[in-house]
């Protein structure tokens, strides 16, 4: 427990992302395993993507065995043409987890420095950029994919960049709230009366602080843009048969629940772990990023 | 120390007992809804209303003036509002309805029909010939742009009027001899003709309210109908009310109310019918995992339609402008997979004109043989599929019609080792990129517009501007040009048969898959919906309730 | 504050003139017109229709006309559904959504919020735990699926609400929770995550410090301040709720505003997506503008305007 003498001067060990950040997230368990499952499925994703299935079947392999539920020789049963489901949630991996993590970046970069200058700066030009980002938070988001499939051709880059341009700008506002809120403080203004610099106040004070909800932020783009390809592909911007991604598989899916709920269920199974993983990271990470949590103190 | 450490775990816990607190009040609350909702339910919700049917119509009808319409969805709304010179009883015959009686004349070529006089719109006036005369003028007209203009083109000039050859309206075959007899003449015998008199596109309309309310004229505080039922509330994109029409010629229609839902999401809409909210569901409401739960529910019928499903080519890119690389395709595509994955009970078809039609025989058109296709595309010069181009093919975007695509999709590279590629649009966007640029191959489908093989025939002429193949043979256009002339029924069938054979066996500009089906599902307490192969629903004579 | 309102109520105009400039630019460049994708029409009917609707004129001509309209408050017509007017069209969906969207956003709040609570004071314990999956359901599992099944248990299975459609108040019911389950949890998420920042803040021992009751403590310091990123996500979440869900009119067959998001985009009506991105962009300004007096409610020092 820190003590109340000590905490008017700033916190002294905030050093984002040294070795002692992955010390602290391995003793976090949950994240730690959360970690080891994002990596496992990237890696799955990635090794399919260079053409080493690890699926007995091809995605694309038809067989007469029509909408077979879960067996021993199709461990998530097939679809309506008698395709092995696994092998096209395995095949599906590397669009939907290619667009989780570029959402994710393309949020955390675009969305922290623009609500980081915004929320740090104040006054006139936090007036200017927040206007800007109402005004593209109000542009039709389908028009704008539209038009970045036309100009990019069908395929996956177009996908890729058009959901992460219209992802930030939540990360934006919430980034900006924090630092408004945050450079009050007072470990902020003894900072700043030692003479640090402003970079320094953002990337070393500020950031660390706000860093909670930005993970929250982030990890909610994930899903919301795997499940938006869907509708791309479902406007004819996104894939084409018979290639598929989780988001097509579960929004081809969904009217099976009662019928054949196997179709529906593991696709949203796999989003499912997915985020949840991102999550327990997310917290892991806040949690190891800031040097006031005493990760004794986590589990009473 | 120990002071600020339990101070912080009291704040926890008040937090704690706030956050707790307001998660009990809405548990409370919802408690309380639901208790609420189970009474109200319990108590109020009867399974039926009396005297009012529920359907669904799936979409908001893009316009009820039958001129312009050209969907089904239109037509099923204004086939319950409006009645024609004759209607069809659901064996497909035609049956007298404005028209009390009507004389053929000369060889066919003069059609002479005498209206009832007890007709009455439903703003009381009477319904004359002379209606009749301004609706086919109307449909006719070049400004009015109906796509199914090229209904009335046997009527005596009524082809160069529509294009714009001929200006003056007066020259058509139709004229209004007197209030109650309507004469056209034909400019060459027409087998199918009386078949045009039941359908919309040739209903009477009235110049007055068209002209008054201009687009607006079917809005419902304008319309004025003359068949079974009217207009009384559209809620657009949700809901249409028609009421009893009680000045109806034949007797006000039995149930006084039909509500027409657009539930979009079949499985909601098959949910509602579960759920007592509809009483009568089709194919708009079936997803195809529904039907293979209900298939054996005694509420449930399955019955064959006068729609078939068929891939076509743009013969005029490569590498389909090669009839043997058509024939190829035509030969590698197992049809037995459709009913497979489709599961409604679709039957593969080979030939475009279907079996129920005259004209038809199982020899007509290509069987499912890899052995021999890929020995065609050999000998187009892409054996076992190399140097084959990856061809697109355009499909809507629905679900039903993406597996069959992919099916296609499959079956093509399994027997002819060729790839395709899928590119889906949206229904709008896919039909003008169909109409302008059709990509190599793509996928369509054609429901008859009556029971004649005409209707199927007619599609690939030259001039029918739903021929989006690009193909086109004289002989072909002669050959149909004689069986619509011919009134020998089995010379007309013989005529057809040919022409069926040239399509599918030798020039091959489309590959017919399947024959689709209807699958309705109808509560116990309605009775009198009919079934027809034409898919047209008329609730006059439909009962909800009753004893 | 009333300075702040005023400024943002100025601020509106040139935003809203942007926002609809850009609009008005981008649905002329993305490919395809209104009048393509209808049926094959001849080019004489296309040019009338084009005329009809001023389509013919230079795009600069268009769009000073169209904003002479726009200041007369009127959106335009659409070509979609014939000779209906945008404000028509708008003025019978967005109640519809208005009502749905409030239910649903009041019901998050109420949900989320304490959820979020409870896990952070609770944080790694059981209660935790449960918060972390439910709120991971209610962001993953997409809409339809949510949809389905609570029409599947509540409508088919325990027959206690209807389906779908808009007759009565209990068809609110289950299209309210349906859009309630995703705002909710993203608020459970955050709602955490800030309390937790908030709980170590040296201030909040300071406070307590001075003998503050730990009443006062919990509601004037924790809470206030734990508030203002659900504050800060809660602008454009209404915004967004408000003018309707696509997948949730769509599921339960609701005529509200939300299809028009997609369909007029997909229809290339060009008055009614810029109807309908109008109204959002009026919607969002004004629910950020309480979003920024919300913050100096909550926390005085927090100055936005210099």
């Amino acid at each position: 427990m820190q003590t109340l003498d000590n905490a008017k001067s700033p916190p002294a060990a905030i050093k984002p992302l040294d070795q002692s950040v992955v010390a602290r997230l391995k003793r976090i368990p949950t994240a730690y395993f959360a970690f080891w499952v994002i990596a496992a499925i990237c890696l799955v994703a990635l090794l399919s993507w260079m053409g080493f299935s690890l699926c007995p079947y091809s995605f694309d392999q038809t067989s007469t065995d029509f909408l077979a539920g879960p067996s021993s020789q199709h461990l998530m049963g097939t679809d309506e043409l008698g395709r092995d489901l696994l092998s096209r949630i395995v095949y599906g991996a590397r669009l939907s987890i290619a667009i989780g993590l570029t959402t994710a970046a393309v949020a955390f970069v675009i969305g922290t420095l623009y609500g980081a200058i915004s929320g740090y700066f104040g006054g006139k030009i936090d007036t200017l950029l927040m206007r800007g980002v109402d005004i593209a938070y109000s542009l039709p988001d389908l028009l704008v994919m539209i038009l970045i499939g036309v100009l990019l051709g069908r395929g996956t880059l177009g996908i890729l960049i058009a959901l992460g341009l219209v992802s930030w700008m939540g990360t934006a506002r919430l980034v900006r709230a924090q630092f408004l809120q945050l450079k009050n403080e007072e470990f902020i203004e003894a900072a700043r009366a030692q003479g640090q610099s402003g970079l320094n106040i953002v990337f070393k004070h500020l950031l660390p602080n706000a860093i909670g909800p930005i993970i929250v932020a982030l990890t909610f783009t994930v899903p919301s843009a795997i499940l938006s390809e869907s509708t791309l592909s479902f406007i004819g911007l996104g894939l084409s048969p018979p290639a598929c991604s989780w988001g097509t598989l579960a929004s081809d899916g969904w009217r099976s629940l009662r019928a054949h709920p196997h179709l529906i269920f593991f696709p949203s199974l796999f989003i499912f772990m997915t985020v949840l993983s991102f999550n327990f990271l997310g917290d892991g990470l806040r949690d190891a990023l800031d040097p006031r949590t005493r990760l004794g103190k986590t589990v009473k | 120390m120990t002071k600020s450490s339990d101070a912080k775990s009291d704040d926890r816990y008040l937090i704690w007992r706030l956050a707790k607190g307001l998660g009990q009040c809405l548990l409370a609350l919802l408690l309380l809804v639901s208790i609420l909702s189970l009474t109200a339910c319990t108590k109020a919700r009867s399974r039926f209303e009396p005297g009012v049917l529920r359907v669904n119509l799936g979409t908001e009808p893009p316009g009820l003036d039958w001129h312009t319409a050209t969907d089904s969805t239109s037509f099923d709304v204004v086939s319950n509002l409006m009645v024609g010179l004759t209607q069809y009883t659901n064996d497909l015959t035609c049956a007298p309805s404005c028209a009390k009686s009507w004389e053929v004349l000369d060889d066919g070529k003069r059609y002479l029909f005498h209206l009832r006089d007890d007709l009455r719109w439903t703003d009381g006036k009477p319904v004359t010939a002379y209606d009749f005369e301004y609706a086919w003028k109307r449909l006719l007209n070049p400004a009015t742009a109906a796509q199914y203009a090229f209904f009335l083109y046997d009527v005596v000039n009524a082809r160069d009027y529509n294009t714009g050859k001929l200006k003056n309206a007066d020259l058509l075959g139709i004229k209004a001899i007197d209030p109650h007899t309507f004469e056209v003449r034909l400019s060459k015998p027409a087998a199918y003709f009386i078949y045009l008199t039941a359908f919309c596109v040739s209903f009477p309309m009235r110049k007055d309210v068209v002209e008054r309310f201009g687009d607006r004229w079917t809005e419902p505080e304008n319309f004025v109908t003359n068949g079974p039922f009217r207009l009384t509330r559209w809620q657009h994109e949700y809901k249409m009310e028609l009421s009893a029409n009680p000045q109806y010629f034949d007797g006000p229609p039995k149930v006084k109310l039909v509500k027409m839902f657009m539930v979009p999401e079949a499985s909601t809409a098959f949910a509602l019918y579960e759920n007592d909210e509809l009483d009568f569901i089709d194919n708009r409401s079936f997803s195809t995992p529904d039907v293979e739960r209900f298939r054996s529910s005694p509420e449930y019928k399955n019955f064959p339609l006068l729609r078939a499903n068929y891939l076509a080519f743009n013969v005029s890119k490569k590498p389909f402008t090669d009839p043997l690389v058509r024939k190829a395709v035509a030969m590698a595509i197992d049809r037995s997979v459709f009913p497979r994955i489709l599961r409604r009970g679709e039957r593969p078809a080979t030939s475009w004109i279907p079996p129920a039609l005259p004209g038809y025989s199982p020899d007509s058109g290509l069987k499912f043989d890899p052995v021999e296709a890929r020995a065609l595309l050999a000998k187009a010069g892409y054996p076992g599929g190399k140097g084959f181009p990856k061809a697109e093919l355009l499909y809507p975007n629905r679900d039903d019609v993406r597996l069959t695509v992919e099916a296609t999709q499959d079956e093509l590279k399994r027997n002819l080792g060729i790839e395709i590629e899928l590119v889906n649009q949206e229904w709008k966007v896919y039909l003008a990129t169909v109409r302008k640029d059709a990509p190599p191959m793509f996928r369509n489908s054609w429901g008859a517009d009556y029971p004649d093989p005409e209707t199927f025939m007619n599609l690939f002429t030259k001039d029918c501007g739903n021929n989006d193949t690009k193909w086109w043979s004289p002989k072909y256009d002669q050959l149909i040009q004689a069986a619509e002339g011919e009134l020998d029924a089995k010379k007309r069938a013989d005529l057809y048969r040919q022409a069926d054979v040239m399509l599918c066996r030798e020039a091959v500009p489309i590959v017919p898959t399947f024959l689709a089906t209807q699958n309705i599902m109808v509560k116990p307490w309605v009775k009198g919906i009919a079934i027809n192969p034409l898919d047209l629903q008329f609730f006059k004579a439909v009962e909800v309730g009753g004893q | 504050m009333i300075a702040l309102i005023l400024k943002r109520v100025l601020l509106a105009i040139p935003v809203l003139l942007v926002v609809a400039s850009l609009t008005f630019v981008l649905v002329r460049i993305v490919p395809g017109g209104p009048f393509d994708a209808d049926k094959n029409l001849p080019p004489e009917i296309i040019a009338n229709l084009n005329a009809k609707y001023h389509l013919d004129k230079p795009v600069p001509e268009q769009y000073f006309l169209y904003l002479g309209r726009l200041a007369q408050g009127d959106l335009g017509v659409s070509y979609k559904y014939v000779n209906r007017t945008v404000n028509d069209i708008l003025s019978d969906a967005f109640p519809v959504s208005l009502q749905l969207g409030t239910i649903s956003l009041t019901l998050a709040v109420m949900i989320g919020v304490p959820l979020g609570a409870i896990a952070a004071v609770c944080r790694g314990r059981r209660e935790d735990v449960i918060a972390m999956f439910l709120s991971t359901l209610g962001i993953s599992v997409p809409g339809f699926v949510i949809g389905a099944t609570l029409i599947f248990v509540f409508a088919i299975e325990l027959r206690v609400l209807p389906v779908g459609l808009w007759e009565s108040p209990w068809h609110v019911v289950l299209p309210a929770v349906t859009l309630a389950f995703s705002p909710a949890a993203y608020l459970a998420r955050l709602t955490r995550a800030s309390v937790l920042e908030i709980v170590e803040k040296d201030w909040v021992r300071t406070a307590r410090s001075k003998g503050l009751s730990q009443w006062s403590t919990v509601t004037k310091h924790i809470l206030r301040n734990s508030l203002i990123p659900v504050v800060t996500v809660l602008g454009p979440l209404t915004a967004i709720v408000i003018t309707g869900s696509f997948v949730v009119e769509y599921i339960y067959a609701i005529p509200g505003m939300g299809r028009f998001f997609i369909t007029a985009v997909m229809n290339r009506d060009y008055d009614l997506i810029l109807g309908t991105t109008l109204v959002f962009a009026v919607l969002l300004i004004v629910a950020n503008t309480f979003v920024d007096v919300a913050y100096q409610i909550l926390d005085p020092r927090m100055r936005l305007e210099d």
